[in-house]
């Protein structure tokens, strides 16, 4: 359980992060909250020769917003930070639940949101509610900025898009729409530190009518590599309300899009049974609070 | 509640030992370090099953830092908890059986070098075919044997039988025979096992510090492993962790620190990291069980057949005595007229199953609670009906020869029954809520040692003086059950003081005097009936030099609020210290001993007279009892179970320390609870285990506690010292039933195999659903 010996690294500036890890290539692993790296160092699975600790760099740390376009959060940011951030919970709302239910309380104080991303696990909590958001990834590296879409950026378990000397410094979320709602939720075996078998996210748009579905996005987390998108369920519930049978449809396209596995908590049968049933859960919870009633 | 005199017993009082452990400040063994200290690592086994053909440690010893290696072969003597099957060595010798098992051990100056050293022992193995399921290991074994002294890969079977069950069935009007599969669960206590050794070479003598709930035995085994005498060894528990007997035997930890201590003339430490705890187990036996029970017309039980095959893993542990326990479950808490049970304790390529809180019990208890509910149904009655007609009471003995001297078991039932609305809401709420009832019962202690003595089971020093008070000596362990607060009170109210004035010295096998552990609920009964005799002594005493102050016969004194009083003119009385200062300025320290012997009941079929092979296990100076209800509420659409509530009232006698009771009945519930819906080690088809870690073998957290309504039953039992009884494994017993038989009540499926996950829920849904 000893760590192999490494180099250490604490970088003040972005600036200095972006040098150090050009310099150092693969050589270096990004420290950040450290909750998956020290782990898998402990089990020998990673002997990163350098470690780049990026957490005394500010502007990696902040949550900004800006009215009418939209909020910043930096890599660094804690997973608890983001849970008791009252701008996430009133904006991002299923990013908000997703925080809160990554972890225990030590590992949420410990672990950040470009973590979160960055290890690619296929059960992370965060990167479905992003993607449902429309969050962006910022890279950067010495030879400057490129942006994506979260869900391009997880590439598959334990594969990103970041290259050698690169480095995810932020997320960005457009502003949501009026009469917009996200929801999350997750199956596991139990109410708290728990590894999801499925989560979900979805961000619901509505029309003035405050009852035809406008624009939506759906996330499916833990039933493939990468964070799923729904593919087909837009096109079956824009421009119309919510029925019944239209949420019975959308779960249905969900489970046929689904690309689950068995493992050790749960058998890939369940997982896309449970599919269905978290798409019908948070499409009727995101509708219900983008039309501003109360939740079923 | 209870007896209304006692003003130190029956106080809620917070455990002596809780500031120091909540604060972080308790010293718990691998806290110690002791200069020269060394560190030890175990080189464990990649395959379940294989021959050792080769050890090379030449590497190793090369690392700079590394200080010595061990293998088996320095050590081979069998140690085991049950004298009669002992066939564990400190370090496999020849032969693995488990994988992890352990094959070398290494002490380093620190334990960077010595867990790198362990990758630079080389050992080579021939792998065996791996028997991993309890029936493939008997069909097989003629083919692999795990052990050479168990031809048909058993550790051991038996056969008992009470009175005439054929006939009884015979003439039964309800008869009922079902299966049930129970899991292979581990006790998660929060400290892993460590030990550290101190071997002193100059004198040939052995220190040990260990997080052990049972010093006496291990200073057994110590003797055997070492090959020293018992007097040059002592063992030391400093605050332990936790352990719901998964430390009621010696651990390989504690081995292999003493050996390489002698071996380096350094203290030596070794401390298990959460996979080695998950690796050396000694959990619960999963049991694959087909009973059959038989009513009357009445619905009056007339015979139990119990059939239990268990799977024991790869060695012999507390195996036998937990065997024997399971088919003595049967003939409590109901009359059972006519028994027969055959159980049988097979051997697999898995680490080896053992005790653990309520051993014996929870297993037949899960089957017979569920089964009774079901015949209930068939009869058209409620179970509370049908549990209360059968309950036993005072005075009642079991064909097998169980004695129970008191019982308020049909008080728990009623009281669980009245305070949580079981009979309003049964059978009546929407489908998916559902209400289940169960009961229980377990040991307050056993009858015999484990290796056959006539010595006491527990003896008590009492030390009185002007300098240090009242000290209890008792080599007890205090494993977090609360022990040392409970013989403070006990000791207290026997010498008319107050609990606060009292000093417990415990958990040393040099400084305390005789324990056989903590293990079988049977502190607080033995240590209360040797602090009684002990105090009576001290009492005698001072009551002649205060007899002679207050000017009365000393037979006329009673000890009251920390005064000698006389009984008859009150208004002659002298504080408690003046009374112990002249005593000790006239005579010296004053001291009191007191031993505890239970006594040695027979396991015999009362029906004929005759001996039954085994059925001595089981018996225990009295009982206590349990009953829950519980009530749980499906999610039909992702079948996960989410307990609300649970209503809860047990008879633990008179209760020394209402606050420390409620504590072990909240901690039963959660630690049973977990059997019920949540834990499982599981292993790959090759034998190793796949979720050896707190992060995917899931305990219960704090976010799963049902709401918890508990009452403890106005109890006391005359025939026990203080009128106790126990409390940490009763509470066990009802809570898997009780959950089944609710979840029974809330979707219509009864399910006989644990633990009862989502999937299966949903799974059985559908079947349902189609049928």
């Amino acid at each position: 359980m000893y760590l192999n010996d490494f180099e250490y690294f604490a970088p003040q500036t972005s600036a200095e992060a972006l040098s150090l890890a050009a310099r150092l290539g693969s050589k270096a692993k990004i420290l950040a909250g450290g909750t998956d790296l020290l782990i898998m160092m402990k089990e020998k699975i990673l002997k990163p020769e350098c470690l780049i600790n990026i957490n005394d760099i500010q502007e990696f740390k902040t949550i900004s917003y800006v009215p009418g376009q939209g909020a910043v959060i930096g890599a660094a940011v804690k997973i608890s930070a983001l849970e008791h951030d009252s701008l996430i919970k009133d904006k991002y709302f299923a990013l908000h639940q997703a925080a809160g239910e990554l972890g225990s309380a030590q590992v949420r104080a410990m672990a950040t949101v470009g973590g979160n991303s960055c290890h690619a696990s296929p059960a992370a909590e965060t990167p479905p509610p992003l993607a449902a958001l429309g969050a962006r990834v910022v890279i950067c590296s010495s030879a400057g900025e490129k942006e994506m879409p979260v869900e391009k950026f997880i590439l598959g378990n334990r594969k990103t898009a970041l290259g050698e000397g690169e480095l995810l410094t932020k997320f960005i979320l457009p502003e949501p729409a009026p009469r917009s709602a996200s929801r999350y939720a997750y199956i596991g075996l139990r109410d708290a530190m728990e590894i999801d078998a499925v989560n979900m996210a979805v961000n619901l748009v509505l029309e003035e009518d405050c009852r035809t579905v406008k624009n939506l996005k759906l996330v499916m987390g833990s039933v493939s590599p990468v964070p799923l998108v729904a593919e087909k369920i837009p096109g079956i519930l824009i421009g119309k309300e919510l029925t019944d049978e239209l949420l019975a449809q959308a779960a249905q396209a969900a489970c046929d899009e689904a690309k689950p596995i068995s493992d050790i908590r749960a058998s890939a049968e369940y997982r896309r049974e449970m599919v269905a049933v978290l798409t019908r859960r948070v499409l009727k919870q995101a509708f219900h609070a983008a039309a501003g009633l109360k939740e079923a | 509640m209870g007896n209304p005199n006692f003003t130190q017993v029956g106080r809620s009082v917070p455990r002596v030992d809780g500031p120091a452990k909540v604060k972080g400040e308790a010293i718990y063994t691998d806290d110690m370090v002791l200069p020269r200290m060394a560190y030890g690592k175990i080189k464990r086994s990649p395959y379940a099953h294989a021959l050792i053909k080769k050890i090379d440690y030449s590497k190793a010893l090369a690392l700079p830092g590394v200080l010595t290696v061990i293998t088996g072969e320095e050590a081979p003597n069998k140690w085991g908890i049950v004298p009669q099957t002992a066939n564990e060595v400190a370090l496999a010798v020849g032969k693995v059986r488990y994988h992890n098992e352990g094959v070398a051990a290494v002490a380093a100056i620190d334990e960077e070098t010595a867990e790198a050293a362990l990758d630079l022992i080389e050992v080579e193995y021939e792998p065996l075919p791996v028997l991993l399921d309890p029936q493939e290991s008997m069909r097989r074994a003629n083919e692999v044997k795990i052990h050479d002294d168990a031809p048909e890969n058993i550790l051991h079977s038996g056969d008992q039988l009470f009175g005439d069950p054929d006939q009884a069935f015979a003439a039964c009007t309800y008869i009922l025979e079902r299966e049930f599969h129970t899991s292979y669960v581990n006790h998660a206590f929060l400290e892993p096992q460590t030990a550290l050794a101190s071997y002193d070479v100059q004198n040939d003598k052995l220190q040990l510090w260990s997080s052990t709930q049972v010093p006496h035995y291990l200073h057994r085994q110590l003797s055997i492993v070492m090959e020293m005498p018992m007097n040059k060894i002592r063992v030391t528990v400093p605050a332990v962790g936790g352990a719901f007997g998964g430390k009621g035997e010696a651990s390989p930890a504690d081995f292999c620190a003493a050996l390489l201590s002698r071996k380096t003339g350094r203290p030596v430490k070794v401390t298990y990291e959460r996979s080695e705890v998950f690796a050396t187990n000694k959990g619960r036996h999963p049991c694959q069980i087909k009973m059959k029970i038989g009513l009357n017309k009445d619905g009056y039980i007339q015979a139990v057949d119990f059939d239990n095959t268990m799977d024991g893993g790869a060695y012999a542990g507390w195996g036998m005595v937990v065997m024997f326990y399971t088919a003595s479950m049967i003939h409590l808490p109901y009359k059972v007229p006519n028994a027969h049970a055959r159980v049988r304790r097979v051997y697999t390529n898995k680490p080896t199953c053992g005790a653990m809180r309520g051993l014996g019990g929870i297993q037949p208890r899960y089957a017979m609670e569920c089964m009774l509910d079901e015949m209930a149904e068939m009869m058209g009655v409620s179970a509370y009906e049908l549990k209360m007609k059968n309950a036993v009471e005072s005075g009642y003995r079991s064909v097998s020869n169980l004695h129970v001297p008191h019982s308020e078991y049909k008080k728990c039932l009623q009281t669980a029954v009245e305070k949580s609305g079981y009979l309003e809401k049964h059978g009546k709420l929407p489908f998916g809520k559902g209400i289940g009832l169960a009961g229980g019962y377990y040991i307050s202690g056993t009858a015999y040692t484990l290796y056959q003595a006539y010595k006491p089971h527990t003896t008590v020093l009492i030390r009185v003086d002007t300098e240090g008070g009242v000290t209890v000596h008792c080599a007890a362990a205090e494993i977090g059950q609360g022990c040392n607060t409970v013989m403070a009170q006990m000791a207290a109210e026997a010498l008319g003081i107050r609990f606060e004035d009292v000093h417990v010295v415990s958990g040393d096998t040099e400084l305390g005097t005789f324990d056989l552990g903590s293990f079988a609920s049977r502190l607080t009964y033995a240590a209360g009936a040797a602090i009684k005799e002990a105090a009576a002594e001290i009492n005698l005493k001072l009551k002649e030099t205060a007899a002679g102050m207050v000017g009365c016969r000393a037979d006329q004194l009673e000890i009251k609020d920390g005064r000698f009083c006389s009984i008859f003119e009150p208004r002659k009385n002298i504080e408690w210290e003046k009374v112990v200062d002249l005593y000790t300025n006239s005579v010296g320290t004053l001291v009191g001993t007191g031993h505890f012997s239970p006594p040695r009941l027979k396991g015999i079929d009362l029906t004929r007279g005759k001996r039954v092979q085994g059925a001595n296990i089981g018996h225990s100076p009295t009982f206590g009892f349990s009953s829950q209800v519980w009530e749980v509420d499906v999610d039909l659409e992702t079948g996960k179970i989410r307990v609300e509530r649970v209503t809860e009232a047990g008879d633990c006698g008179q209760a020394v320390n209402p606050m420390s009771v409620d504590g072990q009945v909240e901690g039963s519930i959660m630690f049973a609870m977990g059997q019920a819906l949540y834990e499982e080690m599981k292993v790959d088809d090759q034998g190793k285990m796949i979720n050896a870690s707190l992060h995917d073998y899931k305990v219960p957290t704090a976010m799963e506690l049902p709401e918890m309504n508990t009452t403890i039953v106005d109890s006391y039992d005359p025939t026990a010292p203080f009128g106790v009884k126990e409390s940490g494994e009763g509470p066990v017993q009802p809570t898997i039933p009780a959950i089944t038989n609710a979840i029974y009540d809330a979707i219509g499926v009864r399910f006989t195999e644990l633990p009862i996950t989502p999937e299966k829920v949903l799974q059985a849904l559908k079947e349902k659903n189609s049928r």
